[in-house]
């Protein structure tokens, strides 16, 4: 015979629930609710050929009112009539219920508001002081036209560009000097961790504060007075050319001297977090291999070359996945140092774009056409990543 | 064992690189206890003179306590500054610029007197209330060699004299350490900063956890159908970076009335795809016999997972936990999105707010930055090891 599928009913309740709660919010229209409570109502009548006692199921409906009550019915249920389940069925209900309440929260503020923000992408200037009329993809075409768009995506693809390499490069060589049993290694592994457990906020001020034009420690450091870091809108490669006569041209130009300075700071801020991880990578290469190489009499380079950096590649490969996917999502060290985005907006990062067009210019709609944007070109970059890099990613030790 | 010079060579490295990586937080800490005047110097000052400890015994000589200093009404404090006769010092409290009254400059008696062979000022408290800070001004001839007290925070020369300020001349030793601090944690409500922030990232990991760790077990333990999907569908949130969901989110917010409260700074990060997919695996490395035993002995699923599952998942617990706490602590762009009013701000955003509106009070900031940091920090140093496990473990397959 078969039995009352109660788990269905539990994930129809939680369902309902959710739009319940979405109907009075305004997201749903009356009718869909109307189908749960209808179809919540079906199973319950069906539940009523399996014994009486299914009727007390019939609470759920009173969802309208109060909608935690369409899943915790069920439960209820399940509670007081739950002996006589067989295995089955108990882990088919146990499972549902486990997971539901942890879904229904990244249903709710996860996947819906991907959804949703497509939607808003859709319309003209939605800020909710007046009703917004449908613009199709009009948003994206003006975003492919803007300027400032190309400038923040610029910059992020210098912040790849420049971060990624340069970080993966010196926490490399840190994890191996750390790797060669050296003494005092936690001293060392602190000095170099700390800056990543420190906020941002206050990293950034600290930095600002280094940065600063007349009394700064690095203009003292490097004879430059009077330099203003963080207010210099000049591409590096043009002010590394502008000796030569040469002057590069628009992108050639480089990211600004300010956002070289904001850069120097993420690479401080996130080497110690790459570090303990390639570290990690790095000791779970098992010895013999070198002991074998250096039998063979195998230089350091030769060791390096041929044993390390082939078997840390999947560490590596992540956290290059990282590091790309982190540069879209560059935001604190901007706003702190340059609260204005710099001279020219010449420190504008996407994330920041995004802000100033939702929050500061409050245009919804183009700043999720960003975010979709944003969202494409990751999912395609690491496609392509996963594609084009990880074939020659050793997995295997 | 044998000296070998390769092992100096990488001493040498990594202590160079680790002074870079280091230097910030000297920096910070340094201008945390310098004086405007030596904070806003072009060669910088590397030991301020409130750091060293002939200092703190000058100090604790000043006020009624020697650790916080103080002057209570009728009490009196004297300055002593050896000089010759025939030049004498003048001294003065000054106004508070702007203010219409002023008990500290108009209710302390100020005597200056020459006995032997030393100037002293004497400075009686003739009003009702206690003064916790008391500036003083001396006008020092410039003729004769100085010998303070105590150092002055900034010298300047006025005319035929010196003219030495102090922002406090009963200080205490704490007192004078510690001015800067002070200064900072009066000048916004940061207890309530502190509590904010507090609150809401411990929240967060409580019940983040409670709700990770019920998903992973069914996810990992309980075969239920549609596992799979559910699966699936956790799996694809992960693939949606944080910036798309910025909009949408405060839209959803907005509607429910939740903007500018705790709500606001919780809810929407309570559940964690990164926490489910951390203490799966932690349950997938469990052996089945142990499961297999307890169901023989009668426990159900919740048994199971909160007997053995839970206990056992300590070390993913904790990781999952610092993470979190992290991540919500250090948070700036969410906190300065759905939040308006200062009271709901966290430290970070107090921190920000307190960037812009400090304005060349380096002394101020830093020691704001420092108290900010401080508890992350102090929680590394008390907890190394879950730090670093917890913080590698994320880069894991």
């Amino acid at each position: 015979m078969r039995t009352f599928p109660l788990h269905a009913l539990l994930s129809l309740g939680a369902l309902l629930a959710l739009g319940v709660y979405a109907f009075r919010l305004g997201f749903l229209p009356w009718a869909w609710v109307g189908v749960g409570l209808g179809l919540y109502a079906l199973l319950v009548l069906w539940g009523l050929r399996f014994g009486r006692h299914h009727a007390l199921l019939g609470l759920g409906l009173f969802a309208y009112w109060f909608p935690p009550l369409a899943f915790l019915a069920p439960l209820l249920f399940a509670l007081l009539f739950g002996r006589g389940l067989r295995q089955k069925e108990q882990a088919a209900l146990y499972g549902w219920a486990l997971v539901w309440p942890a879904l229904a929260l990244l249903l709710v503020w996860h996947v819906f508001p991907t959804f949703y923000a497509f939607y808003l992408s859709l319309f003209e200037r939605v800020n909710f002081l007046r009703p917004a009329a449908f613009a199709g993809l009009e948003n994206y075409r003006i975003l492919l036209q803007d300027p400032l768009f190309w400038k923040a995506l610029g910059n992020t693809f210098w912040y790849v560009v420049f971060t990624v390499p340069v970080g993966l490069l010196l926490a490399t060589g840190v994890a191996i000097l750390l790797n060669t049993q050296v003494a005092f290694l936690g001293f060392y592994r602190t000095l170099y961790f700390l800056p990543y457990i420190t906020a941002l906020t206050a990293a950034a001020a600290v930095w600002r504060w280094i940065y600063h034009p007349e009394f700064g420690f690095l203009n003292w450091l490097l004879g430059t007075p009077g330099l203003d870091w963080l207010n210099t809108p000049k591409g590096v490669f043009a002010l590394l050319l502008e000796p030569l006569g040469v002057q590069p041209p628009g992108f050639w130009a480089g990211p600004s001297l300010a956002f070289v300075a904001i850069m120097v700071m993420s690479v401080w801020h996130f080497l110690g977090y790459q570090v303990v991880i390639l570290l990690a990578g790095l000791q779970a290469i098992p010895k013999e291999y070198y002991e074998a190489a250096e039998l063979d009499g195998a230089s350091f380079w030769q060791k390096h070359r041929l044993i390390t950096w082939p078997l840390l590649s999947p560490t590596t490969f992540f956290l290059f996945t990282l590091g790309l996917i982190g540069a879209f999502q560059v935001f604190t060290q901007v706003y702190v140092l340059t609260p204005t985005v710099g001279v020219l907006q010449d420190t504008l990062t996407l994330a920041f774009y995004l802000y100033n067009k939702g929050f500061r210019d409050s245009d919804f709609s183009y700043a999720s056409a960003i975010a979709m944007v944003t969202f494409l070109l990751i999912l395609v970059l690491t496609l392509i990543q996963r594609r084009v890099l990880e074939r020659r990613v050793n997995y295997e030790i | 064992m044998r000296f070998r010079p390769g092992v100096l060579f990488v001493h040498l490295l990594l202590l160079l690189g680790g002074l870079v990586m280091a230097f910030p937080f000297y920096w910070m800490l340094a201008t945390s206890l310098k004086s405007p005047q030596e904070a806003l110097q072009a060669k910088p000052v590397w030991v301020p003179e409130r750091m060293k400890p002939g200092n703190w015994l000058k100090a604790a000589r000043l006020g009624d306590s020697p650790l916080w200093g103080g002057l209570a009404p009728g009490r009196s404090v004297e300055l002593v500054f050896p000089g010759r006769e025939g030049h004498p010092p003048r001294a003065l409290v000054p106004r508070t610029p702007g203010a219409f009254f002023d008990p500290r400059a108009d209710g302390t008696r100020v005597e200056v007197v020459y006995r032997e062979g030393a100037w002293r000022v004497r400075l009686t408290n003739a009003t009702e209330e206690a003064f916790r800070f008391l500036p003083l001004v001396v006008l020092w001839p410039k003729e004769v060699p100085l010998a303070a007290p105590l150092p002055p925070d900034a010298i300047r020369s006025q005319g035929e004299y010196w003219r030495l300020e102090w922002v406090n001349a009963v200080p205490g030793a704490l007192g004078y350490v510690l001015h800067n601090y002070l200064e900072a944690w009066h000048a916004a409500p940061w207890g309530r900063y502190f509590f904010n922030s507090f609150f809401t990232a411990l929240t967060q990991v409580a019940v983040g956890l409670f709700l990770a760790a019920l998903a992973a077990f069914a996810l990992a333990r309980i075969p239920f159908p549609g596992k799979e999907a559910v699966f699936v569908l956790i799996l694809a949130t992960m693939m949606v970076p944080g910036e798309v969901l910025l909009i949408p989110n405060y839209v959803l917010l907005a509607r429910l009335g939740w903007l500018d409260t705790y709500y606001a700074l919780i809810v929407p990060w309570l559940a964690s795809v990164f926490g489910i997919f951390l203490l799966r695996q932690f349950y997938l490395s469990l052996p089945q016999d142990l499961f297999d035993a307890a169901r023989i002995d009668g426990a159900g699923y919740l048994t199971q997972l909160f007997r053995i599952a839970l206990p056992l998942s300590l070390p993913g617990l904790v990781s999952y936990g610092i993470f979190t706490f992290l991540g919500a602590y250090n948070a700036l762009l969410w906190p300065l999105i759905v939040t308006q009013s200062p009271e709901m701000r966290t430290v970070q955003l107090g921190l920000q707010a307190f960037v812009s509106e400090a304005g060349s009070d380096y002394g101020a900031l830093m020691a704001a930055s420092t108290f900010v940091i401080l508890p992350v920090i102090l929680g590394y140093f008390f907890a190394q090891r879950q730090f670093i496990q917890g913080i590698a473990r994320s880069g894991l397959k």
